[in-house]
């Protein structure tokens, strides 16, 4: 039977689906909702994991934060899988095209000698910070509790590999084609004193087994690193006569603007929950305690290479920089160790 | 500004670039030891030596994924859009194909999440680099498929009965915990176990008896965001399908000791892959208004032929057996679709689809497709149903079926060449009985009691109370039900708004 499609309005059964209606009432729902809410299994599990038989396949405590409703965390940027790859093309496009433009031109062979130390030496070498960066994400997207705050791992994850993987093709370039600039990074991110702070704090969190303190401690490097590497550097690289630099920078720390915005929703959601938010705000002090002197003085140890190749005042900024971050942690109400 | 001078050649091959840009990523930790931060690839008895020996099943960097990804979801969204806007669900054969999406929709994307939580796992814990990127790149494709096979139903929900709780009702359904426990059993075994179990076992093997049911189906039926949907995940698929096949050759090249191991999950995860596909047996053979091919043909084709004459042909060089109890499979391709439908027929006063007797045309059909079995499933049970219907009734089982303790499916199988005994088999574990469907099903069971005396069977659950109570009324209404999901298709709401929709726009026309 042919039929001939009509301007006829047929009435809905319904909006959306029943858990949305629960949650949100009686409304259209958006495809983010629809895709990331209530999505992962939360009961009647049939078996215990084989390496791991004190839990559950999925189970909230994996990690010391906790939330009452896990869907209390939505993600700012609404990304789910389609907008999150658009997104994500677009901007690996961009990168690719300011690499095209400073490969064309030669910039990045041609930097100033402290400036190409600075990328062959710290810049490079934090491909791999990147990859263990991938890896603590990777691992939130097993073992987080609930779909929503397990997608915005995945998707750190894949950026971070990215990350990883973009500033290796920086390395290529600034190699003019070859990959020794990439060998000789990894030789100091192995043995440079100026990156082991850096080194030990990833393979040390790499063995935490709480995806969500590993995710903390390693937001709290990032803060700093990216400060300066990335920001504080940029202002510096132009008026040094780096432009390239500055080019490639900017990538990335407009990725991590991005980053920053679930990573402060989901801080702000476990301090705000009903019941957890203590036991929230306990288990982040716990990785204050243990983990923020490491930090800073891991990144203090990099920015003080960073200025014996180019006196940028790196040191003073990142320690304006942590100055900075461990106000806003006090203002949370957490208890930084230094008694900032 | 300088005129750029002509470059030289790039000096690296495609793919030193591409090893630069994955592999080489990696290094080996000294500020702690590999093993703690690798701590579960040793416990599951496999041997690698060589994890640098892994060959790169695709090379795809971050950027090129993220380009091609974007670009197919920008196509399969806009379809979406387009067919929403169209109502366009007024043009498939009959109302009663959306049972088969129901099934879909219910079954399929809580397995695909599983599927993207559990690849997290191996992209996190496998000590190979390039094994851990294939396995990020297909934790992300399996999100992926979750939220598209989701969003490409939404649409449906809003018109059809059955699909608005599924998530709820793919955690407590009886049927559900079919495909439930099957990815539940995977995700908790260990990371190269998973690879077998489903990257190999059901990606490779068994992927086309799946898909191909569901998509061909949507085609030939109206169901054009389904079929866009399917084709959009064909080339996710075909990047599972080769890491499935490097992750079984990986692990037979490392070490000999390796392939008692492999072959024994190939044997249960083929067995455990093909019980959970029996549900798409019944509905392509029954609740697809217009057939592609029977689930026999389906069967003869993508696995006997596809498989058993073509994959396991290459296998044998490394020892690997068919797997066992695979002449079950093939013995049973004549009766499997006949009894699943004939079970779903009689329980779904208590499940969140409709079903029908076959009518006359489908009847036509399904006599071509099973000269042999067809007439006597017909006298058996169908004449009888249809004498129900004649006097007024509708027949549902009235009680509780049993269900095999590892399967989940209720015991309506049948004795290898005798269709008209039921098969059943037991073992006793720590003084306790436990009721299998099938040789397959028990061995799996004997190998690791352990495990499966853990099950969560709904039938039992019902009966320990923690259902929602005691009545099938309660325990609909923990499932989620609601009226018009359940029951009998002629006459249910999905049937009346169809026929409403239709009588309207013949009148308009
Ligand atoms: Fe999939
Ligand atoms: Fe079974």
């Amino acid at each position: 039977m042919q039929f001939e499609l009509r301007t006829q309005v047929i009435e809905p059964r319904r909006k959306t689906f029943s858990n949305l209606v629960r949650r949100y009432g009686d409304r259209p729902a958006s495809r983010y909702e629809e895709g990331s809410v209530d999505i992962q299994a939360t009961e009647n599990f049939h078996y215990r994991p084989l390496w791991a038989p004190d839990k559950e396949l999925y189970d909230p405590t994996y990690t010391a934060f906790r939330l009452t409703d896990p869907y209390s965390f939505l993600d700012p940027r609404q990304l789910y899988y389609a907008p999150y790859v658009q997104s994500r093309a677009a901007s690996g496009e961009a990168f690719s095209k300011s690499l095209d433009y400073v490969d064309s031109r030669g910039l990045l062979t041609k930097l100033p000698d402290g400036w190409a130390a600075i990328v062959g030496e710290l810049l490079l070498p934090l491909r791999h910070y990147e990859a263990g960066a991938e890896l603590i994400s990777i691992e939130g997207s097993r073992f987080a509790y609930g779909t929503t705050i397990d997608q915005a791992c995945t998707y750190a994850a894949f950026d971070r590999i990215g990350n990883a993987q973009s500033l290796s093709r920086v390395g290529i370039v600034f190699n003019d084609g070859h990959a020794h600039a990439l060998a000789e990074a990894k030789e100091k991110w192995l043995d440079d004193p100026a990156l082991q702070g850096l080194r030990r704090l990833i393979e040390e969190l790499l063995i935490e087994r709480d995806y969500a303190k590993e995710l903390i401690a390693l937001d709290l490097c990032d803060q700093l690193l990216y400060a300066v590497l990335y920001t504080h550097l940029d202002e510096a690289a132009l008026m040094g006569g780096a432009g390239a630099y500055s080019l490639i920078a900017q990538h990335f720390s407009t990725w991590f603007l991005d980053q920053r915005r679930w990573i402060d929703q989901l801080v702000k959601v476990w301090f705000a929950d009903p019941e957890f938010a203590e036991t929230n705000k306990a288990a982040f002090n716990d990785v204050l305690d243990r983990r923020w002197s490491q930090i800073v003085e891991a990144v203090t140890d990099y920015s003080a290479a960073l200025d014996s190749r180019v006196d940028t005042g790196a040191v003073a900024a990142t320690s304006a920089n942590a100055a900075a971050v461990a106000a806003r942690l006090g203002e949370l109400g957490l208890t930084v160790p230094g008694g900032k | 500004m300088t005129v750029p001078t002509q470059k030289p050649a790039r000096k690296l091959t495609m793919q030193q670039r591409y090893a630069a840009l994955t592999h080489d990523l990696d290094w080996d930790p000294t500020y702690v030891a590999e093993e703690e931060i690798y701590p579960f690839t040793t416990f599951e008895g496999i041997k690698v030596h060589d994890w640098s020996k892994w060959e790169d099943p695709f090379r795809l960097t971050v950027e090129a994924y993220n380009k091609y990804q974007a670009e197919k979801d920008r196509r399969l969204y806009a379809v979406l859009d387009g067919f929403a806007q169209s109502q366009g669900q007024l043009s498939l054969t009959e109302g009663r194909y959306m049972n088969a999406m129901k099934i879909f929709l219910q079954g399929i994307p809580s397995g695909e999440y599983q599927a993207h939580r559990n690849f997290s796992h191996l992209a996190r814990y496998f000590n190979g680099p390039g094994a851990r990127f294939a396995s990020l790149c297909q934790s992300m494709d399996e999100l992926r498929h979750a939220q598209t096979e989701i969003h490409t139903l939404s649409h449906y929900n809003k018109y059809f009965g059955g699909m608005h709780d599924w998530n709820k009702m793919s955690d407590r359904v009886w049927y559900l915990s079919v495909p439930k426990s099957f990815f539940d059993d995977a995700g908790t075994a260990g990371p190269f176990e998973w690879l077998i179990a489903i990257g190999f076992s059901f990606e490779y093997l068994l992927t086309n008896l799946l898909f191909v049911p569901f998509m061909s189906g949507a085609a030939f039926n109206g169901d054009l965001p389904t079929m866009t949907f399917g084709f959009s995940a064909q080339s996710d698929e075909s990047r599972h399908m080769t890491l499935g096949l490097e992750g079984i050759k990986f692990m037979l090249e490392q070490d000999e000791d390796n392939l008692p191991i492999v072959q024994a999950w190939l044997d249960k995860w083929f067995w455990r892959g093909y019980r959970l596909i029996a549900l798409v047996a019944g509905m392509m053979d029954y609740m697809l208004p217009k057939r592609v091919m029977s689930w026999k043909e389906a069967f003869e084709l993508y696995f006997e032929e596809q498989m058993l004459n073509g994959l396991f042909k290459d296998l044998e060089y490394y020892g690997i057996k068919p797997p066992r109890h695979v002449q079950w499979a093939i013995d049973e391709k004549e009766i499997l679709s006949h009894q699943v439908y004939w079970v779903l027929y009689q329980f779904s006063h208590a499940a969140a689809f409709t079903t029908t007797i076959p009518n006359e045309e489908d009847q036509a059909w399904l006599e071509s497709a099973y000269p042999e079995t067809w007439p006597v499933f017909k006298s058996v049970v169908w004449d009888k149903a249809q004498r129900v219907v004649d006097s007024g009734g509708r027949y549902f089982n009235p009680g509780l079926p049993q269900l095999c303790q590892i399967c989940q499916i209720p015991m309506g199988f049948t004795e290898p060449g005798n269709p008209l005994v039921q098969c059943q088999r037991h073992s006793i574990y720590e003084g306790e009985r436990y009721d299998f469907c099938s040789d397959g099903c028990q061995w799996i069971f004997d190998r690791e009691p352990e495990k499966y005396v853990q099950a969560w069977l709904p039938v039992h659950q019902i009966y320990q109370g923690n259902c929602g109570g005691p009545t099938l009324p309660d325990v609909a209404v923990w499932y989620g039900l609601e009226p018009g999901d359940a029951g009998e298709y002629i006459g249910s709401m999905d049937h009346q708004d169809w026929l409403k929709w239709h009588a309207s726009s013949i009148k308009e026309g």
